[in-house]
């Protein structure tokens, strides 16, 4: 296992570099690499024991890799092979596909990490492909968007590096570990770098505009795995560090209450998505023990939403209720929207049960609340009406759908333990309540929510806002 | 000694962040945010010399206080990652300033928000 780990981690940057050596090959080779990974994972997932592989010496660099890694790295397969189905018959060239195989690479070497130098070194690389992807088209308002993303992330790892060299001096190796060790300021600078990163609280008000901006097979990308290349070192030191849980709990449920208030009064689709994805991300986070599975359902629902979002015949909301959209476009959409709220038979549920059952009780109001605004969003896609008007979508789009609607129905097998009759009923009052939420208070409202905190300045100024804030948090924890 | 080294560096570290918060020219934002790596930097180099300044090559003959490599070692790749990240940003800059000739953030930020 330990030879098949250390080639699994190179083979995407090989084969993304080789794509180079052979370009009529593009697409085959970076299906090679998604499907690779994808058998890797599943190899991983039912492997007992974890994968451990240390540097010589006691830095603490090495990997380590365990059945909840193995949920993260099978989002990130599935997701890449669905983007990489999308694109089959459009003319991006083998740059485009050589990106695509590093930002694979790169994330599952954030996943596979568990020191703050090795993780670092995945997430400048997650940054700059990403940076690459989103400016694909070189436009005036993607560079912008992109150039935007960059500088943040990049001031935003700054300070996490002088937390990392902060972790070293007290605990002598760069080991998460070490964080239990280490000074409130290491965690709050670190912190402030795997927050920003991960699109989290208030220090993620970048990542609508980016998710939204970005073309739809680069924001499902974006929003269904890279984000989570830094939620994973979150729940990790939640697990291994007692004394940051309760801060990871908590942030998780302040996101999750925020990007649904945010997504309630939106009416761009892809903005909307965008915010639910920052609340997911709490979902993720307030239960931390569970989080691989969430992670799993988020990752593929949120991908195949934002596919769809990229085929709709508008991006506002209310020209679609008009309008319609086409019907073969609204079975694939209420199916992922029934996902992402929680209704039985689908892998989102499994998750949001396994959630609720390991909050803890100061949890469980937040939550339920942000679960009833989950479904209230998602609301509005099953009132959209359906015309007759035949679309032709190109057969990639549907194998992507296959893949990811598909893998959320096998999914669902992972935690069968969940249907009991209890367990049924209470996601479905959610749902109902959700409903209810929207018919009678959403729809009716005209509320544009001011979209000043998502200039840069704002962006920076909340970062040095944040640093305090957490400074705080970690030091009266 | 030490703790004005740290001072210092401390102090490059805030000029630069002051620099990218302040600053609304889009390349005076680039250069500050490599200020401030450059006092990240630092701080690695100070934190690795805690011990001793002289370079970490062992030699049996040679009794004296080495520098502590791994904070070195680590932030090579930090150096690296930052050229390239910087290099990336002012092509972006330029190509941006080519479509619409103004580096003025406020500017280009009306003119690209929704």
């Amino acid at each position: 296992m330990n030879v098949l780990t250390l080639v699994w981690i190179a083979s995407a940057f090989f084969l993304g570099f080789g794509i180079y050596f052979m370009p009529s090959l593009t697409r085959p080779l970076a299906l090679l690499a998604g499907f690779f990974s994808l058998g890797y994972g599943l190899a991983l997932g039912v492997q007992p024991e974890p994968v451990v592989l240390r540097l010589l010496d006691s830095f603490g660099v090495g990997l380590f890799l365990d059945s909840l890694t193995s949920f993260f790295i099978i989002t990130n397969a599935l997701v890449t092979i669905a983007v990489i189905f999308t694109l089959w018959e459009s003319d991006k060239t083998p740059f485009f596909f050589t990106q695509i195989l590093i930002l694979h690479g790169s994330v599952n070497g954030a996943f596979a990490s568990t020191d703050w130098i090795s993780l670092y070194v995945a997430l400048e690389v997650v940054g700059i492909a990403a940076f690459l992807l989103i400016t694909y088209p070189r436009n005036e308002r993607v560079i912008w968007v992109g150039l935007r993303y960059l500088l943040i992330s990049n001031v935003a790892m700054l300070f996490y590096l002088v937390g990392a060299v902060l972790v070293y001096e007290s605990h002598h190796s760069f080991d998460f570990v070490g964080l239990g060790e280490a000074p409130p300021e290491a965690v709050a600078l670190l912190f402030l770098g795997l927050l920003v990163k991960g699109g989290i609280f208030t220090l993620g008000f970048w990542l609508p505009m980016t998710h939204a901006t970005a073309e739809a097979p680069v924001s499902a990308l974006l929003s269904g795995v890279v984000v989570k290349a830094a939620v994973l070192p979150l729940i990790r030191c939640a697990l291994l560090v007692a004394a940051v849980e309760p801060l990871v709990r908590g942030v998780g449920v302040g996101t999750a209450l925020l990007g649904v208030g945010f997504a309630l009064f939106e009416s761009d689709v892809k903005r909307v998505l965008a915010w639910s994805t920052t609340s997911q991300m709490g979902f993720i986070l307030a239960a931390p023990e569970v989080g691989g599975f969430y992670a799993l359902a988020h990752g593929l629902v949120k991908a195949a939403l934002f596919l769809l979002a990229g085929q709709l015949p508008s991006r506002d909301v209310r020209e679609l209720a008009q309008q319609g959209i086409p019907r073969t476009l609204g079975i694939p959409l209420a199916l992922a929207s029934f996902s992402i709220s929680g209704f039985p038979l689908l892998a989102g549920f499994g998750a949001k049960v396994l959630t609720m059952k390991n909050l803890l009780p100061w949890q469980v109001g937040g939550m339920t609340g942000a679960a009833v605004g989950t479904a209230a969003i998602y609301a509005s896609s099953f009132f959209l009406p359906w015309t007759r008007t035949p679309t032709s979508l190109p057969r990639g789009f549907w194998a992507a759908m296959a893949v990811l609607l598909g893998g959320l129905l096998v999914a669902n097998g992972v935690y069968y333990e969940a249907f009991t009759w209890g367990n049924i009923v209470k996601p479905l009052g959610i749902i109902a309540g959700g409903w209810g939420l929207y018919w009678g208070v959403v729809r009716r409202l005209q509320v544009r929510l001011p979209r000043f905190l998502e200039q840069l300045e704002h962006l920076l100024g909340m970062m040095s806002v944040g640093l305090v804030v957490l400074f705080w948090l970690a030091w009266s924890w | 000694m030490g703790v004005i080294l740290e001072a210092w560096v401390f102090a490059t570290i805030l000029c630069g962040f002051l620099g990218i918060l302040w600053k609304q020219n889009l390349i005076m934002k680039v250069l500050a945010m490599d200020v401030m790596s450059t006092g990240v930097i630092a701080y690695y180099v100070v934190s690795a010399a805690r011990g001793g300044v002289f370079t970490p090559i062992f030699l049996p003959q040679r009794q004296v206080a080495y520098a502590d490599p791994v904070p070195q070692a680590v932030i090579l790749t930090a150096i690296v990652i930052g050229l390239s990240i910087q290099a990336l940003m002012l092509v972006g800059v330029m190509k941006l300033s080519r479509y619409h000739p103004t580096l003025d953030v406020r500017d280009i930020e009306m003119k690209n928000s929704p």
